[in-house]
């Protein structure tokens, strides 16, 4: 996910929510440390990007996503 | 709906993991637990899945593995204080998280019904093309085991006579070859000639230099 000449947002593109039990969409933006990549990155819009730091931070929680690459 | 603070009911979502040290029908036992403490703290359950033995991320109490559990329901915004301390000092429920979420209109959940569908007819079809394949397959390879039997009955009659036939052809065109092989030759010595003729006749002519 990490071109930032992508001309729309992964979300709005594919009509989807942001849901946190979603890990498989969510590996897509977070990098090999397991941090949430900025936006300039995802080329995710402001509104889904706000969604998706909270939806990876509720899944490190549930043991979903690990906090770190290890 | 549920957005205005001012309305008293909410929509809410748990999803908790129970441990490892369980079978998973235990585990389900405890998961139905759950449904009794939220149906106890008057929360209606809207929908409820299983998600079966999962990997954790990380280690959890010393589990590595553990069952999830997800429930949809509504309940009393005041409530909802009292069922988040029962559900943790339940000590079966290793973790547990409620979200508010916006409820499911028909409308959708009647979409989500149909991709399902979409989803199982194509994975049905992909399993009937595979065992058409198959099938087509074996009958092949029947088939040809049959025709290369079939062959080495007739090759069985037929090589005898092919035998000698083959022997005399192969004679008469080692001759053609021989003599087409002379002819080549001969004609690329004219055709040096020819060629050396030519050249003479440029290099003598005066009008050149």
């Amino acid at each position: 996910m990490s071109n930032s000449k992508n001309k729309e947002c992964y979300f709005c593109a594919n009509n989807m929510e942001v849901d946190y039990k979603d890990v498989r969409t969510l590996k897509k933006f977070v990098n090999f440390f397991m941090k949430v990549l900025p936006g300039s990155r995802t080329g995710v819009c402001a509104w889904h990007q706000r969604k998706l730091s909270k939806a990876v931070k509720r899944a490190r929680v549930m043991s979903l996503l690990s906090a770190t690459h290890k | 709906m549920s957005k205005t603070k001012k309305d008293p009911m909410g929509h809410y979502e748990v999803l908790f993991i129970v441990a490892n040290k369980y079978t998973e029908q235990e585990a389900k036992k405890v998961v139905s637990n759950v449904k009794d403490i939220i149906e106890s703290a008057e929360g209606k359950v809207t929908f409820e899945e299983f998600w079966g033995k999962k990997r954790l991320a990380y280690k959890i109490k010393n589990n590595e593995y553990g069952y999830y559990g997800l429930y949809e329901f509504d309940l009393e915004r005041k409530n909802l204080p009292a069922l988040n301390k029962s559900l943790r000092l339940n000590a079966d429920v290793l973790r547990h998280q409620i979200v508010s979420v916006t409820p499911k209109t028909d409308e959708e959940i009647k979409k989500n019904e149909e991709i399902k569908a979409k989803i199982d007819s194509r994975k049905e079809e992909e399993v009937r093309k595979e065992e058409e394949k198959e099938d087509k397959l074996k009958k092949e390879s029947k088939l040809n085991k049959e025709e290369k039997e079939e062959d080495k009955e007739n090759k069985e009659n037929n090589e005898e006579k092919e035998d000698k036939k083959e022997d005399k052809e192969n004679n008469e065109e080692k001759e053609d070859k021989k003599e087409d092989k002379k002819e080549d030759k001969k004609e690329g010595k004219e055709n040096l000639k020819d060629l050396d003729e030519k050249l003479e006749g440029i290099l003598n002519a005066d009008d050149l230099i």
